[in-house]
């Protein structure tokens, strides 16, 4: 059993020896996997804002004066505005996007939302998760996708979350998505060492045992699924060399990563990442113009990453928050829960823009709680990813149909 | 052994085999002995030492039953003297809630009643609210309620529940008033909690919304109150009953129905015998409830000690939970304390305490397993046994210096030697110097590490896994 060597520090000195046998390495080695026609070589990259990301000082209404009458401490000045014209332009820290946006690789979807707004981050993020605004379900819109798509059952990188816990988003019935926080820390710390691997495999094939569990064949799986996958993706992704200067902070290295899976043909169809917290109830300038800049600076060094490997083709990012903030700022220089936000579209296939309604600030005094009322369903805009991109009819998934957006080349 | 594992969309697979409906619920007859000891201990709790098992083994179901639903009242229970320390509803740490979870756990470990605990756990992923951490204490109360009630009157709790200040918050009670009814709760409450989906209308859904209204809670000190003035008073319609309706009344009603009763029979055979419990079985036990009038204690004493729950088919058929397989791996090793470590390890394995993911609860079954997990829970066993705390272990350190015997001690203390003959040879051979990298005999000098280390691979085995 290898994890002796482990337990006894032996490790010292025992080389780490890849098995090109191995029945997992070979499954991995073969070409791309086959999916539906123009979607088999695709990913798409998820990123969570989490904490609720303020709309209106992302994408800036610089051009509505309402913004700048209800907002006194907290609109962005016109002049630092990174315009993108008359009405809208992004937040001062995103001069990478708005470098990607200037050469059509960027659709931003203004008022993204969903029905009966809830205002709690926890409820709001299951819901965009879930994508069932109306019920409560355990597993995620990705998931679903996973769980729907009958490819490369023996894949263990179908889907990989790039956080330490599983998110809702990927959570499904019967495809085994890891959580990978890193490399380092997606590992058995027994499996430091592999001598004898043989020995293992005989011991966890053994069943002879003396009873029967309905759920014994399931944990001898995903054991076997957690061995062979951790001691597998270092080998696998070793190959990957980036070629762009990724920032030296989370969201960084989460894209780094990112790209490496990607870049490394494993049949990945769906990597989560996630970046925050935007729940910037106090002080919001200083935090939110920080946050952006970090998530700006690092999609633009994974798109670069992407171009210098030939990948920007394959490889479509999709941003989303549990909510936007309210259009009033509070009186401690931040914002409250609110409901619709912007989300981005970020990649080669995608075709540039600005979609959906502009935001409407009469809101503020008219009702609906000050906030911006969400013009576009976020299914419409996973409807559109699922089946233009994934390659997937959405209704399953989504369990219901909803109109696309062309935000896809 | 043919591969008979069919694990369904919810994740929730229901042992294979008949169920002999008329005799599932008499008591099982005979002394229990070490495996059938264990799996009580397991169910009823989280696990037993050596010792604990050796003392339920030579008690008949029925005595072991009994003695377990007995248990000391829950006000005697005193608070983490962390949470203490801080002023009701003052806006504390955020880390508190750490130590309320750590607190918890402790219990959960060191308790004379487990199944006290094992209850409060139960009605936590049942009852479910999510922590606010800035108002560690409203957790707390809510705990302790669960606590109270833990073998008592389901109606009753139920009442109690709907009107406890994390329940308000987290289900919007606190915001739901006469001049706009939130349906938060009142949708739970029958969707979740008590009768399931479609059992009830939109309009049940909305009348009870009504009746709920007034509640409120004072975020200055934590407290609820009832507000007549926020109250809807009037005439309220709901499952088929007519009258001016308050919270209370909607709870009896909801008691009346017949549903009500397999809803939470079906739920307890879920939690202690097993998953996706047959509909005669679920109608047994919902019977037993309506009997007791929805007294928890008979029926848990009952279904402890009957023949369905010391079936084969019962034995190792539920996936451990984390919080189980945590709890149950120092209980095993007979340690006094829980460290604060396991609360980050929890989190990996996908159970925070006071932080369900749904208000449905930890869906459990397989849903507990995935490679990130399984990684999670193998990294928290190389940890604790290559930890000081192992150390304190109630019997590692008395294992025998011949291999064999002590292979076979780890086994049956671990695993209730529910262990495949190829796993029994490696701790063997670990033990012994003679496995596939060359090791020292066991001796007094390397006694200590290659003894956890033995124990690090027993529970490394597919069985550790299951409940």
């Amino acid at each position: 059993m290898r994890r002796r060597n482990f337990l006894l520090g032996t490790t010292a000195g025992l080389a780490l020896v890849a098995n090109p046998d191995h029945v997992f390495a070979r499954a991995l080695a073969q070409a791309p996997l086959p999916g539906l026609p123009g979607a088999e070589d695709r990913c798409l990259v998820i990123v969570n804002l989490y904490g609720g990301n303020d709309g209106l000082n992302c994408v800036v209404p610089h051009g509505d004066d309402r913004y700048y009458q209800l907002r006194p401490a907290l609109a962005i000045a016109k002049s630092a505005v990174l315009a993108i014209d008359g009405r809208v332009g992004l937040n001062p820290g995103m001069r990478a996007i708005k470098r990607l946006y200037d050469q059509g690789r960027v659709a931003i979807v203004q008022g993204v939302g969903y029905p009966n707004p809830d205002h709690s981050h926890f409820r709001s993020t299951e819901i965009w998760q879930t994508a069932a605004p109306d019920r409560y379900v355990h597993t995620g819109w990705l998931g679903r996708y996973f769980d729907e798509t009958a490819i490369a059952q023996t894949n263990l990188f179908r889907g990989v979350s790039v956080s330490k816990v599983l998110p809702e988003v990927m959570v499904s019935d019967r495809t085994d998505v890891p959580a990978i926080s890193g490399l380092r820390q997606y590992n058995m710390i027994a499996d430091d060492s592999s001598s004898s691997r043989d020995a293992y495999a005989a011991q966890a094939r053994d069943r002879r045992l003396p009873f029967r569990s309905p759920y014994l064949a399931h944990v001898m799986e995903i054991e076997s699924d957690a061995q062979r996958s951790s001691e597998e993706l270092p080998k696998l992704v070793a190959g990957y060399v980036p070629k762009a200067t990724y920032p030296s902070n989370g969201i960084g290295r989460s894209l780094a990563l990112a790209a490496q899976i990607v870049g490394s043909n494993l049949g990945t169809r769906a990597v989560y990442v996630e970046h925050g917290s935007f729940d910037t109830h106090v002080s919001q300038q200083k935090t939110q113009n920080n946050l952006l800049a970090q998530l700006s600076e690092a999609i633009g060094a994974f798109y670069d990453d992407l171009v210098a490997h030939g990948n920007e083709k394959r490889v479509l990012i999709l941003t989303f928050s549990e909510f936007g903030r309210r259009i009033e700022e509070n009186g401690n220089s931040g914002t409250d829960h609110g409901e619709a936000s912007p989300l981005f579209l970020i990649g080669g296939g995608v075709h540039g823009g600005i979609y959906g309604a502009y935001p409407d600030l009469a809101l503020a005094d008219t009702g609906n709680m000050g906030n911006v009322r969400f013009t576009t369903d976020f299914r419409s805009v996973y409807a559109t990813v699922l089946e233009r991109w994934l390659g997937r009819s959405p209704e399953g998934v989504l369990g219901g149909e909803f109109s696309t957006l062309p935000v896809l080349a | 052994m043919a591969a008979h594992t069919v694990v369904d969309v919810g994740g929730m697979a229901r042992p294979s085999g008949q169920l002999d409906a008329a005799a599932a619920l008499r008591p099982h007859a005979g002394l229990l002995g070490v495996r059938a000891a264990a799996h009580l201990l397991r169910r009823a709790g989280f696990g037993g030492t050596p010792d604990e098992i050796a003392r339920f083994a030579v008690m008949t179901a029925a005595d072991a039953a009994a003695s377990l639903v007995r248990m000391p009242p829950a006000n005697a229970v005193a608070p983490p003297p962390e949470l203490t320390a801080v002023a009701l509803g003052r806006p504390a740490n955020r880390n508190i809630i750490r130590d309320v979870q750590l607190w918890w756990l402790g219990r959960m470990l060191t308790t004379p009643a487990p199944l006290q605990e094992k209850m409060t756990l139960y009605f936590h992923g049942h009852f479910t609210s999510r922590a606010t951490p800035r108002f560690p204490w409203i957790t707390y109360n809510q705990n302790a309620l669960l606590r109270r009630y833990a073998l008592g009157n389901l109606r009753e709790l139920t009442r109690d529940v709907s009107k406890d200040a994390a329940m308000l918050i987290y289900l919007d009670g606190n915001v739901n008033v006469a001049a706009h009814p939130n349906e938060n709760y009142a949708r739970e409450l029958m969707e979740l909690f008590t009768l399931g989906v479609d059992e009830y209308t939109e309009d049940d859904v909305r009348e009870s919304a009504r009746a709920w209204t007034g509640w409120r809670v004072d975020r200055r000190d934590d407290s609820v109150s009832f507000n007549p003035a926020l109250h809807d008073a009037g005439i309220k319609q709901f499952l088929g009953r007519r009258g001016d309706f308050d919270g209370d009344q909607i709870v009896d009603i909801i008691f009346e129905q017949p549903q009500c009763a397999r809803f939470f029979a079906g739920g307890l055979l879920n939690w202690f015998v097993y998953n996706d419990p047959e509909p005669p079985l679920v109608e047994s036990v919902a019977q037993l409830l309506r009997k007791h009038d929805f007294e928890l204690s008979p029926v848990v004493e009952a279904i402890l000690r009957s023949e369905v729950f010391h079936s084969d088919r019962a034995y190792r058929a539920l996936v451990k939970s984390p919080v189980e397989f945590v709890v149950g791996s120092y209980k095993t090793l007979g340690l006094g304390a829980m460290d604060i470590g396991v609360i980050d390890a929890l989190q990996q394995m996908g159970q925070r305490l006071f932080f369900p993911p749904t208000v449905a609860g930890w869906p459990g079954g397989a849903n507990w397993l995935t490679s990130g997990t399984m990684i999670a829970r193998q990294n928290f066993l190389s940890r604790l046994l290559n930890s000081q705390t192992a150390n304190g272990s109630s019997w590692l350190g008395n294992l025998s210096l011949h291999p064999t015997t002590a292979a076979q001690r780890v086994a049956q203390n671990v695993l209730q030697d529910d262990v495949a003959p190829a796993a029994l040879h490696e701790i063997d051979a670990f033990l012994s110097g003679t496995g596939s990298a060359a090791l020292a005999e066991l001796s007094v000098e390397n006694f200590q590490q290659r003894s956890s280390g033995a124990v690090y691979l027993a529970m490394a085995t597919p069985a550790y896994q299951l409940n």
